[in-house]
């Protein structure tokens, strides 16, 4: 990371502004829609920088009690937040598809639906409603 | 697209022998899309035409020789499709296995259809038509396309594995998607009275509509032996209402008034419980692509930063999946 500005969301902001007005109109139309996910890749990465680790820490939190598992001991770096996240996710899907949580499933759905809410204040924010 | 193209001389020469009189001299133009066959435009003076073909060294779910049979059983049940012409195994005229069909004027792209001035009467047609067609596909006789895979005796537990199959192969974990999984697998419909033919991939982007309606229902090549509800919740998730989220099937119109117009058709209207099944599996196979589609990036298999995009996207049809069962 640098102090400088624009800081990294800036700059996104400006090239998702760049693709989505102007390479659009340069654009063939038969290659507009790479345009429009380019821009819109640049849009995600904004509001994720934005976003910082605070989502992140949720989910921990959200599958570890999923999990029956204890909250993380001491502060995580971003790197190691997002492994444990990774680690967290794939423990919870093995046990979900071995049957190992069938009971309180109806549960388990719908807090993963916060799980998911959070992915999508990301990725297309207004989806969930 | 890596590979050798295909060459214009024996494609000619293939097209003569079905049309019963030289076409002329050819030029091929490839058409970018689809899952994972390949799509030629192929034009002369006298006409234009579409080969499509496997990959060099690529294979798809339903061999080719299943698809244009199929393609031909449902072309004589009277399913709008393009015609199909000419069939050329592996290593022959087309280097790859292929098939001509001929070429069909309009659009396939769903965002078109579903807003650009000139289709509005398409749009008022479509649910109907769409009905209709599905109906009559699901009434093709099965004996007719014996080689077509078989989804064994439950489809919905077929379902289930192939999509936990696959989830397995792309290592990528996906909580949600397994909570889904599972609850289907604990709520499994019995076993449809008929297994029918099933598109499976029943959605606008596989329709050619032009200003009057559907003209055309393309890429036959996850076609299978299975439960017909299958194609219906397909065509009912929310993803290929691309925003029209008022109109459940397709972004087109109301659940109900398309059920009415399939029953019309011939077609057995599914209980409530199990065409949510089936939309809600359709979240599940589409959430399980776009996984798919984001590996192939990250593997390398192909770069490119449209499958890198779909890996955010699965978030979509995982929110819509656990909404549907709860």
């Amino acid at each position: 990371m640098t102090q400088d500005r624009p800081d990294a969301a800036e700059v996104l902001d400006a090239l998702a502004e760049f693709l989505f007005s102007d390479v659009r109109e340069w654009a063939p139309r038969e290659r507009r829609f790479q345009v429009l996910v380019a821009a819109n890749l640049c849009a995600i990465l904004g509001r994720e920088l934005r976003a910082g680790s605070e989502p992140l820490r949720e989910d921990l939190a959200l599958l570890r009690e999923l999990l029956g598992a204890k909250p993380p001991a001491g502060e995580l770096t971003d790197a190691e937040l997002r492994d444990a996240v990774r680690a967290a996710e794939a423990e919870l899907a093995r046990r979900l598809r071995a049957g190992e949580l069938d009971e309180g499933l109806d549960r388990t759905v719908a807090r993963l639906a916060e799980h998911v809410r959070r992915k999508l204040d990301v990725a297309r924010p207004g989806y969930a409603g | 697209m890596g590979g050798e193209e295909p060459a214009p001389g024996p494609i000619r020469e293939a097209l003569g022998h079905a049309l019963g009189s030289d076409p002329g001299p050819l030029e091929l133009s490839h058409v970018p899309g689809g899952a994972s066959r390949e799509t030629f435009q192929v034009a002369a003076e006298t006409g234009r035409w579409v080969l499509r073909r496997d990959p060099p060294g690529g294979q798809s779910f339903v061999p080719l020789e299943v698809e244009f049979a199929v393609v031909q059983a449902v072309s004589a049940a009277g399913v709008a499709v393009p015609r199909p012409l000419h069939l050329e195994p592996e290593g022959g005229r087309f280097g790859t296995a292929g098939y001509l069909m001929d070429h069909v004027e309009g659009t396939s792209v769903a965002p078109r259809v579903l807003r650009r001035d000139g289709y509005e009467a398409a749009r008022l047609r479509l649910p109907a038509e769409l009905a209709a067609a599905l109906a009559r596909i699901h009434a093709v006789e099965l004996e007719g396309v014996a080689a077509v895979a078989s989804a064994g005796s439950n489809p919905a537990l077929a379902a289930c594995e192939l999509w936990e199959g696959e989830l397995d192969q792309i290592g990528e974990p996906l909580p949600a998607l397994e909570a889904g999984l599972r609850w289907l697998r604990l709520h499994l419909p019995a076993p449809p009275e008929r297994s029918t033919l099933v598109h499976g991939d029943f959605r606008l982007g596989n329709f050619i509509v032009d200003e009057d309606g559907l003209a055309a229902v393309i890429d036959w090549e996850l076609c299978h032996a299975g439960d017909p509800t299958e194609d219906v919740g397909w065509l009912s998730i929310r993803s290929w209402r691309f925003g029209n989220d008022d109109r459940p099937v397709a972004g087109l119109g109301a659940l109900d008034e398309f059920l009415v117009a399939y029953e019309a058709a011939g077609g057995s209207r599914p209980s409530a419980e199990r065409l949510r099944w089936w939309e809600a599996m359709g979240n599940v196979k589409w959430a399980t692509i776009c996984a798919r589609q984001a590996h192939d990036h990250l593997t390398g298999r192909r770069r490119s930063h449209e499958l890198a995009s779909l890996g955010r996207r699965i978030c979509e049809p995982e929110w819509d999946l656990l909404e549907l069962l709860r």
